[in-house]
């Protein structure tokens, strides 16, 4: 391991040299992305790589296409690039820790970027995980103050799963502890796959003979899979929340099957981390970044550095909004929606 | 059959003589029957379990053996099920399909996008056409990629392990970039109705009842036709009454399903939409909270025991499983493709030199794989409503493991459909089992993965006592 990654920085090395004048001009951003896989990470791409090319930086990355191998070895390129920065998503946030260090080492700073991991020296910049949790929790309460409340989680594996859970349990603890929310399913999501979703709802509207109010999914992907299964028993329309601002849950929350979508606005945490990156390159402290405050809500309580955004519900009152950010197509919202029914689609 | 044989195959087999003929004239699997046991073992346990933590109407007080929970399973099996029929084919020719997941996100995102980005908003959503395209399209893409892959295979000599590796891979990247990574939702209405979740593709009662009897009829046909050629190449027959036994367990099974089927009634907001839209008068009755039927009870609709109720029977996704098995077995069994592929399998050079023409024989059997996984995109995704790339990610390995606990044979020349259909209910059956136990997934996970290996271990048990 040591030998590759001397051989590697080597290669860098060399490289850098080549290219080290037309790169003396200004600083240098990577970025290591876990997977392209998603949709949403284009969109962060794309923002992040606007902002610093627009202060006249570089941008360069590596896609880690779902493996912690292939991300360590993603890191020790990139570093061998000689960057000023570089902005890690991790697949996997206890693997990715010997290649943060590595990335110190070389006196390189880094930034958690959307996903945790607990290195003190990484600027940890997210949206509040905990607060879309709340909100989500937050939103389907308003419409069902009690009843059965079902959990599709996520992935078991993913630190958002239970950092989600936690917001939900904060709203909901008053009601729970009073008797009128009753937790009656709570499952974790293989690999937050649809199908997946789908199939756990169904069995648990099989197990509680339908007696389901309203249905909290961690996120828009596994939505689907419990409208699916929510409408082939005739109960599409319980509140159920979920979050990402997906397309095709937006339409849903035009069409009333969703009751809430957080939307995590990817284009504001790029351009946000995109700052903070150039204003890391230009020496600027940790802590005197605009927006920074101490977090240390993660698994094993490292206080870090942190910025945390604040997401946006979309709900059937406010679609408007991702329609006017560009987000979502007044169509693709609309489609299939009875018209008069929802203000945005008039 | 040695005294060994008897003891490892469980209580059905503690005597001898009878049992012994018994076996011998109607020429079951003891294996499957084993398999058979085994499952309808798992069922009982999960059934008294969750009865255990939340009593309800199953057999044993549990959810598991509720004509509910058993619909939902059948729907839950059809798509896996499905591709497991083809998957036996390929691993009898000592070939493997490592894409089939990859091949149904590309299959089922290609056709999702041509649904809902194209169709829809040129043709109107909701036009007929939409559908028929989606389904053409769906089997046509299947067809194509499993030649190819059959192709590379075939002619070029890359082992089918190489070529489908390199497929699971790529083909998952061709399915995030047709979607670019979204979720393309919802499908075409009509379309939706191969995924069992929409009031019109539930058959009913009465078609429920008449495609058991075809099916039935079916099954008698087989057996009477099988006995007639025997008869002419002068093949021993099994004695009549074995006939009239294996007929008559073929029409039960059958009937027996259909009945628990037509006993699932429809959740009762639909009915109650269904008697509106049809404006049919609701009768008067006393509410019963746990009834499944609808009742008027002053001015407001309630459940009750006795009034207005529909059934579902066979949705569409599970009558398409049932399908499929038939029509493959009879593919496997009575087609000259089918004999051929047990040929090869069993021993290719020989295969070759009685003149079979080995490579084309594997296009097909690939192509046949690639029409099957094209059938399974089109449950899928009109199932989830939606098509995604992350759907049918990790099937080949449940496709497979289906294929091998129903003793489909890795070395080649041996494994039978209907076994690998008992294998994937099995496996499902422990997936959905402990989901309704809230156990995890990793427990799942674990449990699937043991029963695999164990199955195979009993199986070599099983043969190397037989010899």
């Amino acid at each position: 391991m040591k030998k590759t990654i001397i051989a590697m920085m080597a290669a860098g090395l060399a490289l850098g040299a080549a290219s080290m004048p037309v790169m003396a001009a200004g600083k240098t951003i990577a970025v290591s992305w876990k997977t392209f896989q998603e949709e949403r990470w284009k969109t962060d791409a794309a923002a992040i790589k606007a902002v610093v090319e627009a202060a006249g930086d570089k941008y360069i990355d590596s896609d880690a296409q779902g493996s912690a191998q292939k991300q360590a070895a993603d890191i020790e390129g990139l570093i061998a690039q000689k960057p000023d920065v570089i902005m890690v998503v991790a697949f996997d946030s206890d693997a990715i820790l010997p290649s943060i260090k590595a990335i110190s080492d070389a006196g390189i700073k880094s930034i958690a970027y959307d996903v945790q991991f607990e290195d003190p020296n990484a600027l940890y910049i997210t949206f509040d995980n905990v607060g879309v949790g709340r909100i989500i929790a937050q939103e389907v309460s308003k419409l069902k103050p009690e009843g059965n409340y079902a959990f599709i989680k996520g992935d078991k594996g993913d630190p958002n799963a239970t950092f989600l859970f936690q917001g939900m349990m904060e709203v909901l603890k008053a009601g729970i502890d009073g008797g009128k929310i009753k937790n009656v399913c709570e499952t974790f999501t293989d690999g937050w796959k649809p199908d997946n979703a789908q199939k756990n709802m169904e069995q648990c509207l099989t197990s509680t003979s339908n007696k389901v109010d309203a249905v909290l999914s961690e996120n828009d992907g596994m939505a689907s899979g419990v409208v699916a299964a929510l409408t082939a028993q005739g109960m599409a329309g319980i509140p159920v929340g979920g979050q990402d601002g997906d397309l095709a849950a937006i339409n849903r929350v035009a069409m009333g099957t969703q009751t809430v979508s957080v939307w995590k606005n990817s284009v504001d945490l790029g351009k946000t981390a995109a700052a903070a990156a150039i204003a890391l390159a230009d020496g600027t402290a940790m802590d005197k970044i605009a927006g920074v405050a101490k977090f240390n809500g993660g698994k094993n309580k490292v206080e870090m550095n942190s910025i945390l955004l604040a997401p946006t519900p979309i709900t059937i009152a406010n679609i408007g909004v991702a329609i006017d950010a560009g987000h979502i197509t007044k169509d693709q919202a609309c489609a299939g929606v009875k018209a008069g029914t929802v203000e945005a689609c008039k | 059959m040695t005294n060994t044989t008897s003891t490892s195959q469980g209580p059905a087999l503690e005597q001898e003589g009878p049992i012994k003929k018994f076996f011998r004239a109607t020429e079951i699997d003891t294996r499957i029957l084993g398999m058979v046991v085994a499952l309808i073992l798992v069922w009982c346990i999960f059934d008294i379990w969750s009865g255990i933590i939340r009593p309800n109407e199953g057999l044993f007080g549990g959810s598991f053996l509720t004509p509910r929970n058993l619909w939902t399973l059948l729907v839950q099996t059809s798509s896996i099920a499905v591709m497991s029929t083809g998957m036996v084919l390929l691993i009898v020719l000592r070939q493997i399909d490592l894409s089939v997941g990859s091949m149904l996100s590309l299959v089922a995102v290609a056709t999702g996008v041509l649904q809902v980005y194209q169709l829809g908003p040129s043709l109107g959503v909701g036009h007929p056409a939409i559908w028929v395209l989606g389904v053409v399209m769906c089997l046509a893409i299947g067809t194509i990629i499993g030649a190819f892959n059959g192709f590379l295979t075939a002619y070029a000599k890359i082992p089918a392990f190489i070529v489908t590796l390199g497929g699971l891979i790529a083909y998952s990247g061709v399915a995030f970039l047709l979607a670019k990574g979204e979720t393309v939702a919802p499908m075409d209405q009509n379309f939706s109705v191969f995924g069992g979740g929409v009031e019109r593709s539930w058959l009913g009662p009465f078609w429920s009842w008449i495609v058991a009897f075809i099916a039935c009829a079916a099954i008698i046909y087989a057996i009477v036709n099988g006995r007639r050629q025997r008869q002419r190449f002068g093949f021993p027959l099994r004695p009549v009454w074995a006939e009239v036994f294996l007929a008559s367990v073929g029409s039960i099974v059958m009937l027996g399903t259909t009945l628990v089927m037509n006993s699932y009634a429809w959740p009762p907001k639909l009915i109650e939409n269904f008697a509106k839209a049809n404006s049919i008068v609701i009768p008067a009755g006393i509410e019963n909270k746990d009834g499944k039927a609808i009742c008027m009870a002053a001015e407001n609709v309630v459940r009750c025991t006795e009034g207005f109720i529909l059934y579902t029977g066979y949705s569409l996704p599970a009558l398409i499983a049932i399908g499929v098995c038939l029509v493959m077995t009879f593919v496997a069994t009575r087609t000259s493709f089918g004999r051929y592929v047990y040929a090869t399998g069993g021993n290719p050079e020989a295969a070759e030199l009685a003149g079979i023409n080995t490579k084309w024989l594997t296009v097909k059997v690939f192509a046949l794989m690639g029409f099957l996984v094209g059938v399974s995109s089109i449950i899928s995704s009109a199932r989830l409503n939606a098509a995604t790339n992350a759907l049918g990610q990790t099937n080949e390995l449940y496709v497979i493991a289906a294929t091998v606990i129903g003793g489909t044979s890795l070395a080649g020349g041996v494994g039978t459909i209907y076994g690998a259909m008992i294998g994937a209910l099995m496996m499902q059956s422990i997936i959905s089992g402990m989901s309704l136990l809230n156990l995890a997934a990793a427990y799942q996970n674990m449990v699937v993965g043991g029963v695999l290996v164990l199955a195979v271990y009993l199986d070599q048990l099983y043969r190397r006592n037989v010899k």
